[in-house]
């Protein structure tokens, strides 16, 4: 009978063992979640005040495109003076037009539109300027290249 | 302990995603996007959005598609078909299978895909801030054996030890929990970038089973965006005698303007399309591109394609013996249906909603998360946290309710506050555990109440009462009240707080919400009766402390205007009590201004002459016969 007992008991022994090495399991990965989740939050939360302007300029940045091309049909010079305020205003938010022009094609910051027999890999014309705010590349410029072919 | 990874390697994108605190997240590429162009120049080892930027210049050294080529032999009659049209070389390898040849060297598609893999894993790693070592990878369903054992392969490449190959339709069903919902048969529509999947799942022994797949290969996306460019490119041709497609500038405008107007379309009915300055004319003057295309159109230009997904969803159905009314769930997966005639078109044949709650751009890489949570142990039965369904507060002065746990919040949990007396020399407060929605007290469930005596006497305000809330796993709420000073303290416990049933919480949350503005109203008063007996309160110490040093006349003033503010607070007029309650503010203000003047030191009145802003307070309860009850003050 008593021996019984004990078999019952060691039985309840290991299972609640068992039962405290999953919970402990669980909790460990609960706080390690929470502990990673905090970290990020507090780096999403610098990115986020530096990028918060980012989708509002990027989609800006069209209207500025637009604004430049009409600019360099008509030539006015009132028009020159606004897209230069214009540009003053986003420059102040921290962008920055990514310089390509006579570069190397590189595709971390520029996006390959059209190809011509040339030399090799260089920008000859810019399609639309790349930009950066804060460093960070919002938009890659779209570039024509030139190529050897072949 | 790493974090198992789940990863859609897809044809055009891949994306990945984890398992974080019980639920799927997806993880953003370093270039901040949620999905990863599956594109690679294996030479220069650049991978995804900037791979994707050169394939114009490097057309020959940039792959793409790599998933059409996995685990196939070169001879395969889909590889001799994608040759066609793929402008990389493509050769017979090792065993007959198709590797692709870049710069005089040959890649395997397994160490092609690896490369996405490895780009996956450095981004997973990053937002982990940790090692991932483990993953799942999602395969489509019709994928052989020996293409499952090159994704394997690819994984293992990349330095990931992949733990299970599971299906994308099945991956897309783990997404929505069909497997705990016994949805039996279910239908995944998988409309992506460049392709077309439909596949028929049955539930059995809470295993998957493909019973039958179908689908077109070369249908997408990418073909809708085509259209639209075409319809575009032909309307201007036909008003201005020019063709944009032959200038690569003006058709590459065009091309992001035809994407941008098709996902404008899925939420708005008409998307305006305006691209100043695209061309020259025939005289050297500048050519505007303005058009409307309305939703109405863009569906009449894409019908032919929505149709020629349904044909093989019909062959489908017939392959695995099944009817239209035997599936129990339709799953949406793939950019592509998100416009609303795809859904729609889906859900007239089936006659049936879809399930596109998740996005569908990420559910099968959720769904292969949510495979590694359970492989990891991570995901059980999944843990369940229980919310708690109504709000608990106290009651406070007046019979307000006072939340202290806003409903919704997920226990285990606790939160404690301050509160004070609210008449001089109080000992003793109630506790009114109170349960609800509604603003008022007695219009709230009363879980319990206790009395904490002993309290020394002292000004109303000074002693610090304690008040904390904590509702365990198991949904038992344990209230205490401890006073600050003696230590005393007193408490309640109350089972089920959080297990009412549904009607019970459905019907509070509706009657506070039928009764919201009455209720408001009802606080408001008992707001501003508040401040008046505050007022009332201090005008009387004020008068009492300062003694001689007030004017007889300006005492007879302020006691004039005491007795107005009590005459008023008999009625229930909330805008009397306000005018008389501001009527003697004034004058108070003005005795109190007089006073600083007539002595340097002057005779402080209490800091409590205005309760704070509607914030914590308790109720508290004079014993003694005839007192009644009055409020607390927050001690922060």
């Amino acid at each position: 009978m008593k021996n019984q007992d004990k078999v019952t008991k060691d039985k309840e022994n290991t299972e609640l063992k068992k039962q405290i090495e999953v919970l402990t399991n669980d909790w460990k990965r609960a706080l390690a979640d929470y502990q990673n989740l905090q970290r990020r939050y507090e780096k999403e939360k610098i990115e986020f005040a530096q990028y918060a302007n980012g989708i509002l300029v990027l989609k800006l940045l069209s209207t500025l495109d637009y604004l430049e091309k009409v600019q360099s049909y008509l030539k006015d010079d009132g028009l020159g003076l606004a897209i230069k305020e214009f540009k003053n205003v986003l420059s102040e938010e921290g962008l920055k037009e990514v310089e390509v022009l006579g570069k190397k094609f590189n595709p971390e910051e520029m996006e390959a539109i059209e190809k011509i027999d040339g030399e090799e890999d260089k920008v000859i014309e810019v399609i639309s300027k790349g930009y950066r705010l804060k460093d960070k590349l919002i938009r890659p410029a779209k570039v024509k290249v030139s190529v050897i072919i072949i | 302990m790493g974090k198992i990874i789940g990863i859609d390697l897809g044809t055009t994108n891949s994306c990945v995603a984890v398992m974080e605190g019980g639920s799927p997240k997806v993880i953003y590429s370093a270039e901040g996007r949620n999905v990863i162009p599956s594109v690679v120049d294996p030479v220069s080892h650049i991978v995804g959005d900037v791979a994707k930027r050169q394939v114009v210049v490097k057309p020959r050294s940039t792959i793409f598609s790599i998933k059409r080529l996995m685990g196939r032999k070169y001879k395969d009659e889909s590889v001799q078909r994608d040759i066609k049209w793929l402008p990389y070389s493509i050769k017979e390898g090792r065993d007959g299978m198709a590797v692709v040849e870049v710069d005089g060297r040959t890649f395997t598609p397994q160490e092609i895909s690896a490369m996405i893999l490895q780009k996956i894993k450095a981004d997973a790693e990053s937002y982990l801030g940790g090692k991932v070592t483990q993953a799942v990878i999602t395969v489509p369903a019709y994928f052989d054996d020996s293409q499952r054992q090159a994704t394997k392969q690819a994984g293992e490449i990349a330095g990931l030890e992949v733990l299970r190959i599971i299906n994308e339709p099945t991956a897309s069903s783990l997404a929505y929990g069909l497997d705990k919902k016994n949805a039996h048969t279910i239908a995944v529509y998988d409309l992506g970038g460049g392709t077309f999947d439909i596949s028929v799942l049955e539930l059995g022994e809470g295993v998957y089973e493909v019973k039958a797949t179908n689908g077109d290969t070369h249908l997408g996306g990418d073909d809708f965006d085509q259209v639209v460019l075409s319809y575009l490119a032909e309307t201007f041709q036909k008003e201005n005698g020019i063709d944009l497609r032959k200038d690569p500038q003006a058709l590459q405008r065009l091309r992001d303007a035809a994407e941008k107007a098709k996902i404008e379309l899925s939420s708005s009915k008409e998307a305006e399309i305006n691209q100043p300055f695209i061309t020259q004319g025939k005289d050297g003057n500048p050519l505007h591109l303005n058009m409307k295309l309305s939703r109405a159109k863009l569906e009449e230009l894409v019908d032919d394609l929505i149709q020629k997904t349904i044909e093989p969803v019909k062959k489908c159905l017939a392959d695995a013996k099944k009817e239209k009314k035997d599936i129990d769930e339709i799953v949406m997966v793939g950019g592509m249906t998100r416009m609303p005639k795809v859904y729609e078109t889906v859900k007239n044949f089936f006659g049936k909603e879809p399930n596109r709650s998740v996005n569908p751009d990420e559910v099968v890489a959720v769904g292969a998360a949510i495979q590694g949570g359970v492989l990891g142990g991570e995901v059980k039965d999944v843990l369940l946290l229980d919310v708690t369904p109504l709000t608990l507060g106290i009651e406070t002065l007046g019979s307000v309710a006072t939340p202290l746990i806003p409903r919704n919040t997920t226990v285990p949990t606790s939160k404690s506050q301050v509160f004070s007396t609210a008449a001089d020399n109080q000992t003793q407060v109630e506790v009114n555990v109170l349960q609800g929605e509604r603003p008022m007290a007695a219009d709230n469930k009363s879980l319990g109440r206790f009395v904490l005596d002993g309290i020394p006497p002292a000004p109303r305000g000074i002693p610090q009462i304690e008040v904390s809330f904590d509702i365990d796993a198991n949904g038992i709420l344990n209230v205490a009240a401890k006073d600050k000073a003696t230590g005393r303290s007193q408490s309640v416990s109350i089972k089920g707080s959080t297990g009412l049933s549904k009607d019970e919480v459905e019907k509070m949350t509706k009657e506070a919400e039928v009764h919201a503005s009455e209720d408001e109203e009802k606080k408001k008063l008992v707001e501003i009766r508040n401040l008046a007996e505050n007022l009332v309160y201090t005008s009387e110490k004020t008068l009492k402390d300062a003694g001689d040093k007030v004017k007889p006349e300006d005492k007879k003033e302020v006691e004039e205007k005491v007795s107005a503010v009590r005459e008023a607070l008999k009625s229930e007029k909330a805008a009397e009590i306000e005018d008389k309650t501001k009527e003697l503010s004034d004058v108070l203000q003005k005795v109190g201004a007089a006073m600083y003047q007539s002595s340097s030191a002057g005779q402080q009145t209490t800091a409590d002459n205005q309760p704070p802003t509607g914030e914590q307070e308790t109720k508290a309860e004079e014993p003694k016969a005839g007192e009644k009850v009055e409020e607390g003050e927050v001690v922060k």
